[in-house]
């Protein structure tokens, strides 16, 4: 009954948010976002898993010695991900600054543009501004990756505070009209005047930025991060804790700071060298690690354990959208690409999908971690691709121990479980509930 | 109810398709890390020569010590004539290079000792690999230390065939005995060319010979070191010849002689040298006129 009364809270809650005009704006912005994103995660799908040298199925397939002109493919490949990929973001500070101006009923797609260009001019690389052409290995003129999916969070931020005073400043600039029928000023003064005002401040804001960090806002919020997420020790509630808070900073559209790039690291190579003498991890020096724990049984589909969501939806949404998105973006959910999941349903700033997105992988990290401690299972220690399908990531990486795989089944069981009662309470979305 | 069945069938197929060939792969791939695996654990073993104990080496790594920035642990290890193994030192934990000297209870030169003293050194390797599990390792001989590695390595090695060998360094190494002549094969020569092919393929060697004058450092010929030639060349993946003259270079001198050493931290530990370094050591042979005690 308490369960039953706090999802009730919770559903109230998400009525509240959906009412307020920036989660309105965000939503709308990622639906428009969306099927740029899905596009762009089949084509990396196919890219980053059959062509590329580290691709899971590149490499169980041999598609190197069958596939002529292999070059080619990827090179094609490459170019249209990069194009897609690369600026994300951009689009998505775009869609936001767009929408919002259009519930102010300002000159939305002017918003819309000065958005973007407020978020580039925060990720202009200014190191490089400085250098005169010498050829050789030049910077470039934009801190490319934060263009990408690691720029969501800023482009949602600069995308709302952009189509908020922009549009303020339009409207400001008609009635100062109105007052003083003397001073006349164009459209395109009215669009140029406040955009003038915003490139001075973010310029202004990058500027100094680039004193602190190399990589702009967004290098600084990832240098923290990252240096708190690559060194989580080997205690289980130090990896359980770190894997919560990179969860949450997903769903709020920070994506990246942890990925499946455990393999090289140290404890990851000493676990490895005592496998390959000893002909198996059991009794491997490093068990316990982010690697072993959560790579291995908290990450299928990604973070959050979205492949285990998209099973829930099938299993319990009655929403057609919500199958739709699942079913579209399977495929790169199954080589652990998430990306169009997150955008697309969106789960990014959807309170009923916060809580199954993180406790869901804390769940199986708890549970993998006594499996671990009691030696019910040996850790992961042979390296598998990035592109590895979720649960078959552990029985691959312990060299093929059926315990890991019936674990990796228990923990998607697990999952979906979890996602079961919140996927069902989104349900209600848009029925009659919605419309009292 | 017929949409469900096609569904199930789907994922079956799909389970199949792509978790037999990754089970394929993924014992493929476990094979091979067994194979290309390199141990971080990478010791230099050393072998004197005849008449020498396992203390042979302690200037050279007194020497070697001084010059590199991390030291390294020494063990040695001496082999009696029943094969009982007696060790004094220890590898640090955490010491990746360290040296092992291996020396024998019957460290007498002669076609038929040095032959006992290839197998006695099989013993004491397999021990040591069994020991601390490396994978590979260098090894450096002095004299006839050197014949005792070549022996081993033709006869004995492919025992421990998960091991490999990366480079070999001998030092004034007499591949023909005593022998001056370019002509006369010993029966030592005789037998090492004779099972040359067993060598490592991917091993590379370095004969180092010293020089006192135009023929001999004193003890062994000149010429004996040459006839190295003709056990390694295109039999093993490089041979290098090296000569050294100068002072020090007396055949019992050679372990501890500074270009030798300069040679073994360049050649046999891969250390990269400073260019100044390699100037300063230059400089100081011309000046220093053969007084070790100015600075």
């Amino acid at each position: 009954m308490g369960l039953q009364r706090q999802l009730k809270g919770l559903w109230r809650l998400n009525q509240r948010m959906n009412q307020w005009r920036a989660m309105r704006a965000i939503k709308e912005a990622l639906r428009v976002a969306y099927p740029f994103i899905l596009v762009m995660a089949l084509i990396d799908f196919v890219g980053q898993s059959f062509l590329a040298d580290s691709g899971f199925f590149f490499q169980i397939y041999h598609v190197g010695t069958w596939l002529p002109g292999l070059e080619t493919w990827r090179e094609l490949f490459q170019a249209v991900s990069t194009v897609v990929n690369g600026v994300v973001a951009v689009m998505i500070a775009f869609t936001t600054g767009h929408y919002l101006a259009r519930t102010y009923r300002s000159d939305a797609l002017a918003i819309g543009v000065m958005s973007a260009l407020a978020f580039l001019t925060l990720n202009v690389n200014y190191q490089a501004l400085g250098q005169t052409d010498r050829g050789g290995d030049q910077l470039t003129q934009f801190v490319e990756g934060n263009l990408g999916p690691q720029g969501i969070f800023l482009a949602i931020v600069v995308g709302l505070t952009v189509g908020w005073a922009g549009s303020r400043l339009m409207q400001m600039l008609r009635k100062l009209q109105l007052r003083h029928p003397k001073w006349q000023l164009s459209w395109t003064g009215r669009v140029a005047w406040p955009l003038v005002l915003v490139l001075l401040i973010t310029t202004g804001l990058g500027y100094g930025l680039s004193w602190i960090s190399a990589g702009g806002l967004n290098g600084l919020v990832y240098q923290g991060l990252s240096t708190l997420v690559m060194n989580p020790g080997h205690r289980g509630l130090m990896i359980l804790g770190v894997t919560a808070l990179n969860n949450s900073l997903w769903w709020l559209g920070l994506i990246g700071p942890v990925s499946l790039a455990g393999n090289s690291s140290v404890t990851s190579l000493q676990n490895l060298a005592y496998a390959v003498q000893h002909g198996s991890g059991w009794g491997a020096p490093n068990p316990i690690t982010l690697h072993t724990l959560g790579d291995a049984y908290a990450n299928f589909g990604g973070a959050g354990m979205t492949l285990a969501l998209l099973i829930a939806i099938w299993i319990g949404s009655r929403q057609t959208s919500y199958r739709r998105v699942a079913n579209q973006t399977f495929l790169p959910n199954l080589v652990n690409l998430n990306e169009p999941t997150l955008l697309g349903l969106p789960i990014l700033f959807n309170p009923i999908l916060l809580i199954p997105f993180v406790l869901a992988p804390a769940v199986n990290i708890v549970v993998a971690w006594f499996a671990l401690t009691w030696k019910l299972v040996p850790p992961i220690v042979y390296p598998v691709p990035r592109t590895t399908p979720g649960p078959l990531i552990a029985y691959l990486g312990t060299g093929g121990d059926w315990r890991a795989l019936v674990l990796s089944g228990i923990c998607l069981v697990l999952s979906v479980l979890v996602y079961l009662p919140f996927v069902r309470l989104l349900n209600n979305q848009g029925g009659d509930h919605d419309a009292a | 109810m017929r949409r469900n069945w096609w569904r199930w069938l789907l994922l079956v197929v799909m389970i199949v398709v792509i978790f037999v060939p990754s089970v394929a792969w993924m014992h493929r791939r476990v094979a091979k890390y067994k194979t290309v695996y390199r141990t971080p654990l990478d010791p230099t073993i050393l072998i004197p020569g005849s008449s020498a104990s396992q203390n042979r080496f302690d200037d050279l790594i007194t020497e070697l010590r001084k010059e590199t920035k991390v030291t390294h642990s020494v063990l040695k290890v001496k082999v009696a004539e029943n094969g009982q193994l007696s060790y004094t030192g220890s590898i640090r934990k955490g010491d990746n290079q360290p040296f092992i000297v291996i020396a024998f209870d019957n460290n007498r030169d002669g076609y038929r000792n040095i032959n006992k003293q290839a197998a006695w050194l099989n013993i004491a390797f397999k021990d040591l690999v069994k020991t601390y599990h490396f994978n590979h390792f260098s090894a450096l001989g002095h004299s006839n230390g050197g014949l005792i590695w070549t022996l081993f390595l033709e006869k004995y090695f492919a025992q421990t065939s998960r091991v490999n060998i990366d480079r070999l360094m001998t030092i004034a190494t007499p591949y023909n005995m005593e022998s001056a002549s370019t002509t006369k094969w010993t029966d030592m020569l005789n037998e090492l060319v004779k099972y040359r092919e067993k060598l490592p393929a991917k091993l590379t060697v370095y004969s180092v010979a010293g020089t006192e004058n135009y023929s001999s450092d004193g003890t062994v010929p000149a010429n004996s070191v040459n006839q190295g030639k003709y056990v390694f060349q295109n039999h093993v993946a490089h041979y290098t010849q090296i000569t050294v003259t100068g002072d020090q270079t007396t055949h019992s001198d050679l372990p501890q002689n500074k270009q030798i050493v300069l040679l073994i931290r360049q050649y046999l530990l891969q250390e990269s040298i400073p260019a100044k370094e390699r100037a300063k050591q230059t400089v100081n042979r011309r000046s220093l006129n053969g007084d070790p005690d100015l600075p």
